[in-house]
């Protein structure tokens, strides 16, 4: 992870998707670095393939051409199980509508990755109590979603993409549904958690919300436009 | 420990993936519900069925045993042609004293004749009975129903016409209790007769009750006594040596009886030989038909329930697409999104199996009481409902569970973008 070997990089990625006969060309030629420890935004209009970009970041969607090295690994040889295996492992997401499980609790919703795992209940369960008093839901642990505000929620997810320990967190549009006030705490958690010592990739069209990275990627039209 | 570790993970990834079924299926209670209520009543006739049939397996065992595999029993009458109003008086007499004679093989020749529902009262006790038997003596040996106690007719009984009896034991039992019903003298319709034996327990329950609730006379005395056609009786019953030569014992009694009664070549036989073998196979057609229509209700039922439990997990799928995406997507592998499935499935029939054996259980013991079935509950019932409940849910939940795990996180969790 040292030794100057970046945490992920993108060679020439595109991405094509099919309508009908139509093929539309998402992403074209990224080429993109992520070392260790960095703090990115991703930021572009609607349609302009952020979202596209993360899920294959995120192993969520595997590329129509180019490569995608993880950790130096190409990843394109990988079954969908090695692939499960690795989100599972690596990565911790965090959605804009939070996406929780509705009829279980809030600390069972962040001890689901985890299950996945080989960690033993117990000290799951431990570490998901851990996580909800970090993000301030000491007392809303055994609430379940419906029970929750939307910052609330969040704050279950935020808990839930750090239960298994991920070096890289992915935000798409975390404070997409929040008011600004909540906003403003959901992006305190995120620093807090770079802080931390993650990596994190935070994918908005708000420049305001991607001023907080200390990289700021913009997409347009399926390319870089800066860098 | 490096060996045993895989394994521990393995259960440990299931029974959590047990656990989170579990709180899918509680979630969503009346969905769960349903499929447990349509695979109960499938495993519900499937019990049934499987214990009826085991019933009258064990009643035709049971009815074979009682009648004895060296002996025939002779009506007068042809049963196949009964509704022609063919006369059932044939035997006569005559016929018993020639085969008696004549007949190679038999050893035993026993004239019977019935009379059905007479009151018999001891002291202040009245009962119905439902069989009166008249017979000659031979009668126990004939159906191998040894005595309790007490004597069996006798040749000079006969004679005699004497106003004696044999009680079967549940007769006995009725008017007598636990004393000894010997030397006692009952009446039955008026006649004053004298108890000299008692039949031992037999517990065979034939289509019209206990065949232990009976009362043997002389049939002499029965023929006279209550007035009776004097030249005809109505059944025969023989015992034969040898009952490995059972066929040429039958083929040989037809053609005597045939002669005896002087029917021609074209003509119907105007009595019916009935064997063991002969009840045998009237039991299991019986227990055939039984069989196929039970199983054809039951198969239906089960199959009902498979389709409702996968129209319902279809739904189900549908409805918690995102709740499977976002598991894949946090990690869970095809094969754990499979196994919740299946698990949720197998749960919910196993349920149902448990529910439908209940009901199966009080259905059988209704019929059973109201006397339409006879019901044999068994272990093998409840390892048939299982086995079923378990094929059901694997294979009506197998296509849902794998349309489930083929789920693509990315085409469920498409926020805007």
């Amino acid at each position: 992870m040292s030794g100057g070997e970046p945490l992920i990089r993108l060679e020439q990625v595109d991405k094509i998707f099919l309508q009908g006969e139509l093929t539309v060309e998402v992403l074209k030629g990224i080429d993109l670095t992520v070392r260790a420890g960095e703090f990115i935004a991703l930021q572009g209009a609607s349609g302009s393939g952020k979202s596209t970009l993360m899920h294959i970041l995120g192993l969520l969607d595997r590329p129509s051409g180019g490569r995608y090295l993880l950790q130096g690994r190409d990843v394109a040889g990988l079954t969908d199980d090695q692939l499960s295996e690795l989100r599972n492992r690596l990565f911790g997401f965090i959605f804009q509508s939070f996406y929780l499980i509705p009829y279980v609790s809030a600390l069972e919703n962040v001890m689901l990755p985890g299950l996945y795992g080989a960690t033993p209940t117990r000290q799951l369960r431990q570490r998901a109590q851990q996580l909800l008093e970090q993000v301030g839901l000491a007392d809303r642990m055994h609430f379940r979603p419906g029970q929750l505000s939307g910052g609330q929620q969040q704050r279950v997810a935020m808990a839930r993409a750090l239960i298994n320990d991920p070096q890289l967190l992915l935000a798409d549009e975390p404070t997409g549904q929040l008011d600004s006030a909540t906003s403003a705490g959901i992006m305190d958690l995120l620093r807090e958690m770079h802080r931390q010592g993650r990596t994190v990739i935070l994918v908005t069209h708000e420049v305001e919300i991607s001023a907080a990275a200390e990289r700021i990627i913009v997409l347009h039209d399926g390319r870089i436009a800066n860098s | 420990m490096m060996a045993v570790s895989p394994i521990l993970d393995a259960l440990r990834q299931q029974s959590r993936i047990l656990h989170m079924a579990r709180q899918a299926l509680w979630a969503h209670k009346l969905r769960s519900l349903f499929v447990v209520a349509a695979v109960a009543l499938g495993i519900a006739s499937l019990t049934v069925i499987v214990a009826a049939v085991d019933g009258a397996e064990r009643k035709a065992t049971e009815i074979v045993r009682w009648f004895g595999p060296d002996a025939v029993l002779v009506f007068g009458g042809n049963i196949e042609s009964r509704a022609v109003g063919q006369r059932r008086l044939t035997l006569s007499y005559r016929d018993a004293a020639v085969l008696r004679r004549s007949l190679p093989g038999a050893y035993l020749v026993v004239p019977m004749r019935v009379k059905t529902n007479l009151s018999v009262r001891y002291r202040d006790r009245v009962i119905q009975v439902p069989l009166v038997v008249g017979a000659t003596e031979g009668y126990t040996e004939a159906w191998d129903w040894p005595l309790d106690e007490g004597r069996d007719l006798s040749a000079a009984d006969l004679v005699r016409e004497a106003k004696v009896a044999l009680l079967g034991d549940s007769t006995a039992r009725e008017l007598f209790g636990s004393r000894s019903p010997v030397g006692h003298t009952v009446l039955i319709n008026q006649l004053p007769v004298q108890v000299v034996g008692r039949l031992s327990y037999r517990g065979v329950v034939t289509g019209s009750g206990s065949i232990d609730d009976r009362i043997i006379m002389p049939i002499t005395t029965l023929t006279q006594r209550f007035n009776l056609n004097r030249k005809y009786f109505r059944a025969l019953r023989i015992k034969f040596h040898a009952p490995e030569l059972m066929a040429e014992h039958v083929a040989n009694l037809r053609s005597l009886l045939r002669h005896l009664h002087r029917l021609g070549p074209g003509e119907m036989d105007d009595f019916t030989i009935i064997t063991a073998d002969e009840v045998l196979k009237f039991l299991s057609l019986f227990k055939s038909g039984l069989l196929l229509f039970l199983g054809l209700t039951a198969l239906v039922a089960m199959t009902v329930g498979g389709f409702v439990l996968a129209n319902l997990f279809y739904l189900s799928i549908n409805e918690r697409r995102t709740e499977i995406g976002l598991k894949k997507a946090l990690g869970a592998r095809n094969r754990a999104i499979l196994c919740q499935v299946l698990a949720e499935a197998v749960c919910l029939t196993l349920l149902g199996a448990l529910l439908g054996m209940g009901l199966g259980l009080g259905l059988g013991q209704l019929l059973s009481r109201l006397g339409l079935l006879q019901i044999l509950f068994s272990w093998k019932v409840f390892g048939l409902a299982v086995v079923a409940a378990l094929a059901i849910g694997l294979l009506f939940g197998l296509k849902p569970a794998r349309q489930a795990a083929a789920l693509q996180p990315i085409e469920v969790l498409k926020d805007a973008g």
